[in-house]
C-alpha cells in the first residue's frame, strides 16, 4: 500500500469514528428532545429540566442525568462568583425560559406547568430581568 | 355684637380674655388627643421580605454567566 493510500485509509477510519461518537451523543439527548417537543418535559424557572406528567424510563433517566450535570456546572460557576448554586441556576432559568418555543412546556416559580401558546410573550420568571 | 359687649361691659374684656386663656390650653389638649395617630402594637412580628430584591439584583448580575453556561454546555440544554 502506498503512503498516500495509508493516509486516506487513516482519514477514513477517523471520520467513521467521529461520526459514531456524534451519533451516540445524539442518541443520548434524542428522547429528551422528543419529550421537549411534545411538552412532556420542560424547562423550569429553577434552572433545571422537569417532567410534566408521565414519561418513559429512559427519558426520566436522561432528564435526571442532565440535571446532575447542570448542577455541577452551576456549582462550579457559583464558587467562582461567590454566590449560591440556586442563584446561578435561577439566572440560567431566566435564559432557558425566555427561549421556550411555542408549544413547549415551562414551569414558573409557582410550580405550575404551562405550555407557551403561539402568540404568547416569552415567559419571565418572577425575579428575572425583563427580556 | 361681641365687640360692643366687650367694650361696653366693665372689665368684660379682661374677664373674657382670662376665660380664653384658661380655655386655650384645654382646647389644645383635646385637639391634640383627637389628632393623635393611634399606634397599636401589631400582634404578629413584622416581616420584611428582602429576599426578592436581593435575588433580582443577583440574577441580573449573573445573566452573562448563565449565557456562558448554556453556550459552553449545549448537550445539557437540548432544544
Amino acid at each position: 500500500m502506498t503512503k498516500q493510500g495509508k493516509i486516506i485509509l487513516m482519514a477514513g477510519i477517523a471520520l467513521v469514528a467521529a461520526l459514531g461518537v456524534t451519533r451516540v451523543a445524539q442518541a443520548q439527548s434524542a428522547p429528551v428532545s422528543a419529550a421537549l417537543a411534545d411538552a412532556t418535559v420542560g424547562e423550569k424557572a429553577d434552572g433545571y429540566l422537569g417532567i410534566r406528567g408521565s414519561v418513559a424510563a429512559n427519558v426520566r433517566a436522561e432528564v435526571e442525568s442532565i440535571n446532575i450535570k447542570r448542577r455541577a456546572a452551576y456549582t462550579q460557576r457559583a464558587a467562582a462568583r461567590g454566590v449560591s448554586v440556586e442563584a446561578v441556576a435561577a439566572a440560567t432559568g431566566c435564559k432557558t425560559l425566555s427561549a421556550v418555543a411555542a408549544g413547549r412546556a415551562y414551569q414558573l416559580d409557582d410550580g405550575v406547568w404551562r405550555v407557551r401558546g403561539a402568540g404568547d410573550p416569552a415567559p419571565v420568571p418572577g425575579n428575572c430581568p425583563a427580556v | 355684637m361681641n365687640n360692643a359687649k366687650l367694650t361696653n361691659t366693665e372689665d368684660g374684656a379682661t374677664r373674657w380674655a382670662m376665660r380664653c386663656l384658661i380655655l386655650i390650653p384645654l382646647a389644645g389638649l383635646s385637639a391634640a388627643l383627637a389628632g393623635c395617630i393611634q399606634v397599636k402594637a401589631p400582634d404578629k412580628p413584622i416581616e420584611i421580605n428582602l429576599n426578592v430584591n436581593v435575588k433580582q439584583e443577583v440574577l441580573v448580575r449573573l445573566q452573562r454567566d448563565a449565557e456562558e453556561i448554556i453556550q459552553d454546555n449545549p448537550e445539557l440544554f437540548p432544544k
